[in-house]
């Protein structure tokens, strides 16, 4: 009976409903892209690390610190047979990693000069932009943003000092053949790339790597001496680390959403039932029980969540689906990592299970709660106060 | 008392009114027969309206005891006085009260879909009670679109839907002209004849008063003069 009058009631209000149904509508697009695009931040951030960086995981000499430089002078050696034979194979490269310093127009930079085979194809750098440049001392690759600091343009040449395996001081003529845009600023920033075998002349580190990183879909090989196997659980542990501390963020931010979604939810709601005072000493002056009054505008509401979800996903699903494509732009460049976080300039949302269906969830109590407590308010006045209209808010 | 509709013995009503109390009904007697075609006659303020309150169970005696169709209703619940006017009342009020969002059809239908009653039984006497009224043509008509004397016709028709034993009509006529007014009662003395449905109503309209067989009439709370007519100006 209660369903019935309630489907009249929604269907019958016509323009009244479409609002209220809108309104919450439009509260669930809006947390779920929002929440979506921070999800979608995150989850791009390592995505990205992985695709350009890490790939399946990486064989780091047992010295290796990359949060210490000064570990790089002695994070050097031929990488055991069974690592090498990987890269033979092409499902890994080696890095050679050391510290350098570069003059470019005059001035001094301290970088950290990276030798990486040209022909790799296991992370997504243009290093196939190092190969051939045999007019060129040292062919450098390097990344926008440093291109930028260093002011330095394709062509440009400077000079590159840098500590070789004796101790010895040694510099040379790097010149730029190729500036690469990455989102990754942790291949950018303070970085210059080289030709792997260049390098290991240079630092007289024949045959000799820092980390080897191998392709994805590669279990981890038997015999590796002491180098250690770093998988991308680890190499993506400091990412995680700061996605974790900025939860309490997110979800902050998730709840303002909801705050924002609930005042509008309860305006909508609030000044419909109000205003139906009069309808409601009438349902009482019929012989609708208190409860059955609160059932009924309870039941509305209920209804009204139903067909939000159906609106959100009729209205608002094709443009969702359209940002999931080709993401959202945001107009403002963070590849210099001033975000600290990789953040793209097409921020791809990511609607996840959980997102979507908790989004739902909460604001259908949303709806629900701000639906019975003005009705049961309402249906607690005397029949005859709720007659004339005496409503209060 | 066999065919006692309404007992009031000592009825007093209170209403709060800042931090004082107004003093709505004051000692009221009334017994109404099965049958009867009632008006509570008086100026405004002289306590119609809620002795009609009172009858119909939306509001409570403050002293007193008030027995509806053989239901004391200082002893029933919230729920059993829902219950009551569900079943054996009807009301009729001045501003109509019809839901806006709701047909003709459906305003009629409601009391009957509140008493469950099976759908196809359901528009018959949806229907039956809308041909009585004379609105067979606005059946489908929204409120908004019909004319005060056709919403009231309306609300007359939702009233009776039901057949109740007891219809309570709250200045039915106030809001139309002379003719709609004459009309509606009309229809009403028309009910009351044939279904022996009792009628009791607030009023102050000369019109209605031509129709009524029994005039109580109230001053400052108080039943000043009980009078019977036996044969109404109006004839019926």
């Amino acid at each position: 009976m209660l369903f019935k009058i309630a489907i009249k009631n929604l269907l019958g209000a016509r323009l009244r409903t479409w609002l209220n149904v809108f309104v919450t509508a439009l509260s669930f697009f809006m947390i779920i892209l929002f929440s979506a695009m921070y999800d979608g931040m995150r989850e791009h951030a390592k995505q990205v690390t992985i695709d350009t960086e890490i790939a399946g995981g990486a064989y780091w000499h047992p010295q290796y610190d990359p949060m210490d430089p000064m570990t790089f002078e002695d994070a050097h050696a031929v990488p055991p047979s069974t690592v090498k034979a990987l890269v033979n194979q092409g499902k890994a490269f080696p890095v050679l990693v050391s510290q350098a310093s570069i003059y470019p127009n005059g001035r001094i930079m301290p970088v950290i000069m990276k030798g990486i085979t040209p022909e790799q194809n296991i992370v997504n750098m243009p290093t196939q932009m190092l190969a051939g440049h045999e007019e060129v001392t040292i062919p450098v690759l390097i990344g926008r943003s440093m291109a930028k600091d260093a002011r330095l343009e394709v062509g440009d040449a400077f000079t590159i000092r840098w500590l070789d395996a004796d101790r010895t001081y040694d510099a040379d003529e790097g010149t730029v053949v190729h500036i690469m845009s990455t989102e990754n600023f942790k291949l950018d920033m303070g970085h210059i790339w080289i030709p792997l075998e260049k390098a290991q002349t240079m630092l007289a580190m024949e045959g000799e790597a820092t980390y080897v990183t191998y392709a994805e879909g590669l279990s981890i090989v038997e015999n590796k001496g002491n180098w250690i196997p770093r998988d991308v659980k680890y190499l993506i542990r400091d990412m995680e680390a700061l996605i974790e501390a900025d939860e309490p963020n997110a979800a902050i931010m998730y709840v303002i959403l909801l705050c924002f979604a609930g005042m509008g939810i309860f305006n909508a709601q609030v000044l419909s039932i109000f205003r139906r005072g009069k309808e409601i000493g009438t349902l009482m002056a019929l012989g609708m029980t208190r409860a059955r009054v609160v059932g009924l505008f309870t039941l509305e509401g209920g209804l009204n969540a139903l067909l939000a979800a159906i609106l959100t996903i009729i209205l608002f699903g094709p443009v969702l689906w359209y940002f999931g494509v080709n993401g959202i732009w945001l107009g403002v460049d963070y590849s210099d990592g001033a975000m600290g976080l990789i953040v793209e300039k097409y921020l791809i949302p990511v609607y996840s299970v959980g997102l979507v269906v908790t989004t739902t969830i909460v604001v259908s109590i949303i709806v629900l709660i701000v639906s019975y407590m003005p009705s049961r308010r309402i249906a607690r006045m005397k029949p005859t106060d709720a007659l004339r209209g005496k409503v209060t808010v | 008392m066999g065919n006692s509709v309404v007992t009031i013995n000592n009825l007093v009503k209170r209403f709060p009114v800042g931090g004082d109390f107004f003093t709505a009904l004051k000692n009221v007697n009334l017994s109404l027969e099965k049958g009867e075609f009632t008006g509570l006659v008086g100026p405004s303020g002289s306590g119609k309206t809620t002795l009609l309150n009172v009858i119909g169970g939306l509001d409570s005696p403050s002293e007193g005891l008030v027995t509806v169709l053989k239901k004391s209703l200082g002893e029933t619940s919230h729920n059993e006085r829902a219950e009551l006017r569900r079943k054996n009342m009807g009301f009729i009020f001045q501003s109509y009260n019809l839901l806006p969002v709701y047909t003709v059809f459906e305003n009629v239908e409601l009391p009957l879909i509140l008493n469950k009653v099976d759908p196809q039984e359901r528009d018959k006497k949806v229907t039956q009670a809308i041909e009585w009224v004379g609105l067979s043509d606005k059946i489908n008509s929204r409120p908004a679109m019909l004319s005060g004397g056709e919403c009231q016709r309306t609300a007359i028709a939702r009233a009776i839907v039901h057949q109740p034993a007891l219809i309570l009509a709250d200045e039915p006529t106030a809001n139309l002209d002379a003719e709609n007014s004459h009309h509606i009662m009309k229809i009403m003395v028309q009910l009351n004849q044939e279904l022996s449905t009792s009628f009791i109503f607030a009023t102050h309209d000369e019109k209605i008063m031509a129709y009524l067989r029994r005039i109580i009439h109230l001053d400052d709370g108080k039943i000043v003069n009980d009078e019977q007519i036996d044969q109404p100006k109006s004839g019926n």
